[in-house]
């Protein structure tokens, strides 16, 4: 316990401190932050639950343009705003741009929360494979659908409102890094206690044997469906805040990329270890910083670097970094083992 | 156990690597200018992306090789920073806060696309860089109040509102039917108003609106309408891949439609990858090596295309004479504010007013070109399959006379 809050308090403080000692970072800072939030999110249900999703940048895109609208549409008509070519400037003043900001959040949290629960309710039935290809195409449809969507700017894509002149050329990362990591300091915090409770164990009964599960009279459907809920929460959340800091909302390149995000959020948590709690943490810095790396120094070979990652991933970890770990270090993981078993085991082999 | 060793210790070196990669790069480096630009190398908009690129290494070249940019008495010659966006506007904007913020670049010049020039104004706008831009003719652009964000290029709207006008007066002034299928990205979105515009002036009726998916490969649903609904005019604007797919498919399909009007035909070099099939196909253009401009670097049309050839081995398509032309606006600019403060040069930026080969740049307030109109050109073919194009409006420069209506398939 004393170790551990140790540890807590120097990451906490690392996090505050981090936009001051890498001024010039910040933005990838507040990506890194909002990576984490999803790859964690996505463990929820890829990881404990064994269901794996596709579908969260549903609740991620939804957030971004919830939140843009929302902030647009308490202080002018949202479709005169939207409307390309407009020939009138709006302008944000700055009370309006954080109350819009803070309103825009919690619809951005709110209502993607509940689609989850509709649509969790319909295809949640669905196991395995099936499952993973539904979802999948409900990131696709949500591209499309937006993307004709006129009051949002369909095609034309939607112009978050721009950061309100207060304090210095600073301001605007800062804010953005330390809304992104007060919401990873959120996530972390529910799921952790979410994962000390019996939820997880539920969650893991379902993973290991559904139909077991259900025999022994769990309600399978309603804590699948409360899975997903907390997931999208925190995937609208993130979404919304990544709307702000990209400035540019695009149906599909921005909002539902399902191709890019959709991909990466399972990636990471697979990279980092799925089923534990700080594989997806693990999982999303070391990719984010592997991909930045990739496009400063290698420039056009990224996408190569990142498929032969992917292949080294499966290959020779399969489970994970945290997995791998576990595999080399159980002690250290609170595992005791028979060291003259495990010899009879190796010598059997 | 040892291929671990060796991941780890790679991914490690990365993050050192990284975490020692602070800014080693400046706006004025000894005698080089540098600039900093996101290009879309790979993704959707790779091949333009590749003709944006090779637009502003041909005028840095030639820039540098004839004596550079003089300011304060000293010559200095440009050097860009490239980096690649993958088409994608959410890792435009991030690239553009990273040349500002981390290498430290103090003047941008524009991606490939209004929607990725729509992610990065913000950014350079926030800084105050003044960011000169090619390929981002979204009208909506210039209506946020920009003040660093110059244009060379006339905007969107304005691509094939020509073509409807033209298409009326050859009815005899008499409303005609349109059919316009559009990808749904910022660019052709806004061509689709320059076109809504026209119809309305003209009181023409648009009897097909159809949306195109971004990973346009098939618009076989909308030709098939076109051959039910017989229009008089079918408008297509998608970037290289909607012309490409809509020539393969009219041909494929034998669609009969008295105008084709498009967008991108010499980006995707229509006529060289279908010859034939393309014929008479009607393509706006912010530039033809045919047009008359004149300037000291580049000398003409002609000359220009002439050496971008040999450089490059193709046709340079307008994309590439357009960023070759941002280069120059640059070049001027330093020149005139004969300083490197952002502010001075943005107040020279606004106050050009040159003739480059690629044509007259003056900017709006809103930071677009108004001076300098688009083109149409037509593909035409002889009888040897050999195709061109040939600019057929405005009159002044035009080179062949537009035949109109298109040939049916049955008597080509």
């Amino acid at each position: 316990m004393n170790k551990n809050f140790i540890l807590y308090a120097a990451i906490l403080i690392f996090g505050l401190a981090a936009p001051f000692l890498f001024p010039a970072f910040k933005v990838q800072l507040s990506i890194l932050c909002v990576l984490i939030v999803l790859a964690t999110t996505w463990n929820i249900q890829g990881g404990e639950m064994g269901y794996n999703s596709f579908g969260n940048i549903l609740f991620y895109g939804l957030g971004m343009y919830l939140c843009a609208s929302v902030q647009v549409g308490m202080f002018f008509p949202l479709a005169e705003w939207t409307e390309s070519g407009g020939e009138k400037t709006f302008v944000h003043t700055p009370t309006q741009f954080f109350q819009g900001m803070a309103f825009g959040l919690v619809v951005a949290a709110v209502v993607p929360t509940i689609v989850a629960g509709l649509i969790g309710y319909s295809i949640l039935g669905l196991r395995g494979h099936y499952f993973a290809i539904c979802t999948l195409g409900l990131g696709v449809a949500a591209g499309e659908i937006s993307g004709g969507i006129e009051i949002i700017g369909a095609g034309q894509g939607f112009t978050t409102p721009p950061f309100p002149n207060v304090g210095s050329l600073e301001a605007r990362g800062e804010f953005f890094y330390f809304l992104s990591f007060f919401t990873l300091v959120l996530t972390f915090i529910a799921v952790r206690s979410i994962y000390s409770t019996r939820f997880k164990l539920i969650l893991n009964a379902i993973r290991d044997n559904e139909d077991k599960a259900e025999a022994m009279g769990i309600e399978t459907m309603k804590y699948k469906i409360i899975g997903w809920m907390i997931s999208a929460f925190f995937c609208g959340l993130a979404g919304g805040i990544m709307g702000g800091l990209v400035g540019y909302i695009d149906s599909t390149d921005v909002a539902f990329d399902g191709r890019e995000m959709g991909v990466f959020m399972v990636l990471m948590a697979i990279l980092g270890g799925k089923g534990t709690l700080w594989g997806p943490i693990i999982g999303a810095t070391i990719f984010h910083i592997f991909k930045e790396g990739f496009w400063t120094f290698f420039l056009g070979w990224q996408y190569v670097a990142l498929g032969v990652l992917i292949v080294v991933i499966v290959i020779y970890f399969p489970e994970g970094i945290m997995g791998w770990l576990r595999e080399k270090y159980p002690e250290r993981f609170g595992e005791v083992v028979d060291e003259k078993d495990r010899k009879a085991q190796v010598e059997l082999k | 156990m040892k291929l671990n060793k060796i991941i780890l210790s790679f991914v490690s070196a990365l993050v050192i690597l990284f975490s020692t990669s602070i800014a080693s790069f400046a706006k004025v480096v000894g005698d080089k200018i540098i600039l900093g630009a996101a290009i879309s190398l790979t993704g959707k908009y790779s091949s333009n992306g590749v003709h944006t690129q090779n637009g502003y290494n041909m005028a840095v070249d030639r820039i540098n090789s004839m004596g550079g940019v003089k300011v304060g008495g000293k010559t200095y010659k440009f050097d860009i920073i490239y980096y690649d966006d993958e088409s994608n506007p959410k890792r435009a904007a991030q690239l553009a806060e990273r040349l500002i913020s981390q290498d430290g670049v103090e003047f941008m010049l524009g991606p490939y696309s209004s929607g990725l020039t729509k992610a990065i104004a913000p950014v350079t706008e926030k800084y105050g860089v003044p960011m000169v831009e090619a390929n981002g003719a979204s009208r909506s652009l210039f209506t946020k109040g920009y003040k660093y964000l110059f244009a060379v290029l006339a905007p969107a709207n304005l691509y094939l509102d020509v073509a409807i006008e033209t298409a009326v007066e050859l009815n005899g002034g008499k409303p005609v039917r349109i059919a316009q299928a559009f990808e749904q990205d910022a660019f052709s979105q806004d061509v689709r108003l320059g076109i809504l515009d026209a119809a309305e002036r003209t009181g023409s009726k648009i009897i097909i609106d159809d949306k195109l998916p971004k990973e346009l490969n098939d618009m076989a649903a909308t030709l098939v309408k076109v051959k039910q609904m017989k229009p008089d005019v079918l408008v297509v604007s998608g970037h290289t891949k909607g012309a490409l797919t809509a020539i393969r498919q009219i041909a494929e399909m034998k669609v009969d439609v008295p105008m084709l009007a498009m967008t991108h035909c010499d980006a995707a070099k229509l006529s060289k990858q279908h010859g034939k099939n393309s014929q008479y196909a009607l393509c706006a253009s912010q530039w033809h090596k045919s047009l008359t401009y004149k300037d000291d670097f580049f000398k003409d049309g002609m000359t220009y295309a002439a050496d971008f050839e040999k450089e490059f081995g193709y046709d340079p398509p307008y994309q590439s004479a357009e960023s070759s032309a941002a280069l120059l606006v640059f070049k001027d600019a330093f020149e005139r504010a004969n300083s490197f403060d952002q502010k001075k040069v943005r107040d020279a930026l606004a106050a050009t007013n040159m003739q480059t080969f690629y044509g007259n740049i003056k900017f709006a307030p809103g930071g677009q070109n108004v001076d300098k109109p688009m083109v149409l050109f037509q593909v035409m073919c002889d009888a040897s399959g050999s195709c061109e194009n040939k600019v057929v409006a405005p009159l002044k420069w035009a080179s062949a006379k537009l035949i109109h209506p298109i040939p049916k398939w049955s008597e080509r």
